[in-house]
């Protein structure tokens, strides 16, 4: 149970820093401890929460999918055109995510059925979506959604002053992780990801969990389509494409491998909080937008630098520990 | 019929850029014989320079994809250089020389960044460069500071590059040319360029080999790095306005012909010439949609789909080309031996009988 311990660890780790990050934003700043701040941390994080949500289960699993964002792109554009012929909007919310689950079973086909690597895939589908999304709407946008989307995309859950986006962020983190960490679907997709060979032999359902976690990554980007339209209340060609970065970025800081096999949800919930800490946190100091993301590129190395240099530390110390007088010395 | 496809297959196989030719001349046919202003002189010259680029990028991604590694920041290296190569070069002055030194130089900087990361941290290669992506990336926005460089600050040679010819070749075709010939010596004919093929095809074993693994991802990756850092110079010569956003999203532009011209994204196939073809396939059918006045957001989607289609081609050509091996070597897939076949080997220890 070494790596549970490990990610244990790399969680607490996580928290710690989330505390310290929080501490030190909110006596570097006075703006940045109050309801204002932090509704808007809370809110600017759920797009990128959805999507890096949804692609976890795809990295655990071995693969990549980077036609997230273009997908969140798609996803709100054809619920915006279908709203604006006259659909009701809630119906047009059903459609975004089931379009999300259509193309990801499209990256899902692709990739395990004709065995191709998946970032390939997902980098054509990425620009194949993208086009798509642009030639639905050719360089125009819509924008002016009903007030009930708005709502759910912007508004307050009543008495708690926490938005309600956030309340589904965190039951779509805990239905995820029930599925990744107590299910024999999610073991399977943690066995795929360290092992496929193995898996294969040992007769896991390969090909269907393979195409399980795609439509997963979909799906998810068609939830965060529904919120896009909710908070930004716009829909335009190529929009969401600077999301895919923050997104595999939380990702890979929640301590989900980039090999597969390891990672959890609770830890890519509390790297989402993490990155939002930081990022509102700089913007209050008064740094620019591209300056934080030097910043986000940077805690990303140090996060992986201080856990590689643990793993190498702990493997000396356990090959330091047990060691056997030879045969020469006795 | 049969054993004619099979040769066929198999010269595909061992070369699958070459089927590339194929379909370029086929376009290029179709496009001379039915668009009258594609077949003017200047249109050609313009289809050759507008590759460059991107051939350029794609060859220096073609050095990391052989390895079985990725750069995803040659976009954000070619805009910070081509930024403060245009400004180092305009304010202070230089010749050519001075230049083309300078953007390899500084584009090899950045590469061996991406470089100690994947090796001293161990990080995977594409989150490595996803990381650096942002922090070159935000670099260059923090240097051009809001502003931008104007092709008149650049010295007059710089400008002029563009539409220069030498002989009948346009300059940014005939640089293209000399870094595929140069490229395709190092990688194919160097017991360097083997070493790169072999540690993409098998990395485990390429290091048993006792081949210097790690020193040959340095190169690679700083040789990547140099090259999108020379590309940022052409950037500037073909552009002459460089700003924040110069070289935003073009490392996917790169990777797409690469993929298309048959470098393996899984290491240790794929060739530098075939990566140029990638990129002028690309081009020639931009300038195509273009002169038939298709929406420019068609081009999106039609990359994307080149580049499923050729993945899945490639993949095909090349698990054919393996069964094919196989069965010429009369390879039978390996059986279990029935378990009465398996006699019991005594277990010794120290010559002695292990007592089980």
């Amino acid at each position: 149970m070494s790596g549970f311990r490990h990610l244990l660890r790399w969680e607490s780790g996580l928290a710690v820093l989330a505390v310290a990050l929080f501490a030190f934003m909110a006596s570097a700043s006075s703006n940045f401890a109050t309801s204002f701040t932090l509704q808007s941390l809370a809110l600017n994080s759920t797009v990128i929460g959805f999507l890096a949500l949804g692609v976890a289960p795809v990295i655990i699993s071995g693969d990549i999918d980077i036609s997230i964002a273009a997908m969140l792109g798609l996803c709100t554009i054809v619920m915006a055109d279908v709203w604006h012929g006259g659909v009701n909007i809630w119906v047009a919310a059903v459609i975004s995510m089931l379009l999300g689950c259509v193309l990801g079973f499209a990256n899902g086909i692709f990739v395990v059925l004709l065995e191709l690597p998946s970032l390939a895939i997902t980098l054509g589908s990425m620009g194949a979506y993208t086009g798509i999304a642009f030639l639905i709407l050719g360089g125009s946008a819509i924008t002016g959604f009903p007030n009930s989307l708005v709502t759910l995309g912007t508004g307050l859950a009543p008495g708690t002053g926490i938005p309600w986006s956030t309340f589904v962020l965190l039951a779509a983190a805990a239905a995820l992780a029930f599925l990744l960490h107590r299910t024999v679907v999610g073991r399977a997709i943690f066995a795929i990801g360290s092992n496929k060979q193995a898996s294969r032999f040992s007769g896991l359902a390969v090909v269907r969990t393979k195409i399980l976690v795609f439509v997963i990554s979909g799906f998810m980007s068609g939830v965060a389509a529904v919120f896009y339209a909710g908070y930004f209340d716009t829909a335009q060609g190529g929009l969401g494409s600077e999301d895919l970065l923050p997104a595999i970025t939380v990702v890979i800081l929640g301590g989900v491998s980039a090999y597969g096999g390891t990672g959890t949800i609770p830890g890519v919930v509390l790297a989402l909080f993490v990155l939002g800490i930081l990022q509102t946190g700089l913007g209050v100091l008064g740094l620019s937008g591209q300056e934080q993301t030097i910043a986000v590129g940077l805690t990303l190395i140090l996060a992986l630098a201080v856990s590689a240099a643990s793993r190498a530390l702990r493997a000396r110390l356990a090959t330091a520990v047990p060691r056997v007088p030879s045969r020469e010395a006795a | 019929m049969r054993r004619r496809l099979d040769s066929v297959l198999a010269s595909v196989s061992r070369a699958p850029e070459l089927g590339l030719i194929w379909i370029l001349a086929a376009i290029t046919i179709y496009a001379v014989a039915a668009l009258p202003a594609f077949r003017t002189t200047s249109n050609a010259d313009q289809i050759l320079s507008n590759s460059t680029i991107i051939a350029i990028l794609a060859l220096a991604e073609t050095m990391v994809l052989l390895t079985r590694q990725i750069d995803l920041s040659v976009g954000a290296i070619l805009g910070l250089c081509a930024y403060v190569v245009g400004s180092a070069i305009g304010h202070v002055g230089g010749g050519p020389a001075v230049a083309i030194a300078l953007s390899l130089g500084l584009g090899g900087v950045l590469g061996l960044g991406n470089a100690l990361l994947v090796d001293l941290i161990r990080m995977p290669a594409i989150i490595a460069t996803l990381a650096t992506l942002s922090i070159y990336g935000g670099l260059q926005v923090v240097v051009t500071n809001g502003s931008q460089l104007y092709a008149y600050q650049l010295p007059h040679w710089v400008n002029a590059l563009y539409s220069t010819h030498w002989g009948p070749l346009p300059a940014f075709a005939a640089v293209a040319v000399i870094f595929v010939v140069l490229l395709t010596i190092a990688v194919q004919l160097t017991r360097w360029g083997r070493d790169l093929y072999a540690m993409g095809s098998n990395p485990g074993a390429a290091a048993y080999a006792g081949l210097p693994v790690r020193r040959h991802t340095y190169e690679a990756f700083i040789a990547c790095g140099a090259l999108s850092g020379f590309a940022g110079l052409l950037y500037a010569a073909q552009y002459g306005n460089v700003d924040a956003t110069a070289g935003n999203g073009i490392e996917l532009t790169a990777i797409a012909a690469a993929v298309i011209g048959g470098v393996s994204l899984f290491g240790g196939a794929g060739s530098p010439l075939g990566a140029a073809l990638g990129a002028l396939l690309l081009i020639e059918i931009e300038n195509i949609l273009a002169i038939e006045k298709i929406s420019i957001f068609a081009q999106e989607l039609l990359q994307g789909l080149a580049i499923i289609a050729s993945v899945a081609v490639y993949a095909l050509v090349r698990r054919y080309a393996q069964v094919r091996a196989r069965r010429r070597l009369r390879l039978k897939p390996v059986e279990p031996l029935p378990a009465a076949a398996i006699e019991p080997v005594p277990i010794t220890v120290e010559g002695r009988e292990a007592s089980l």
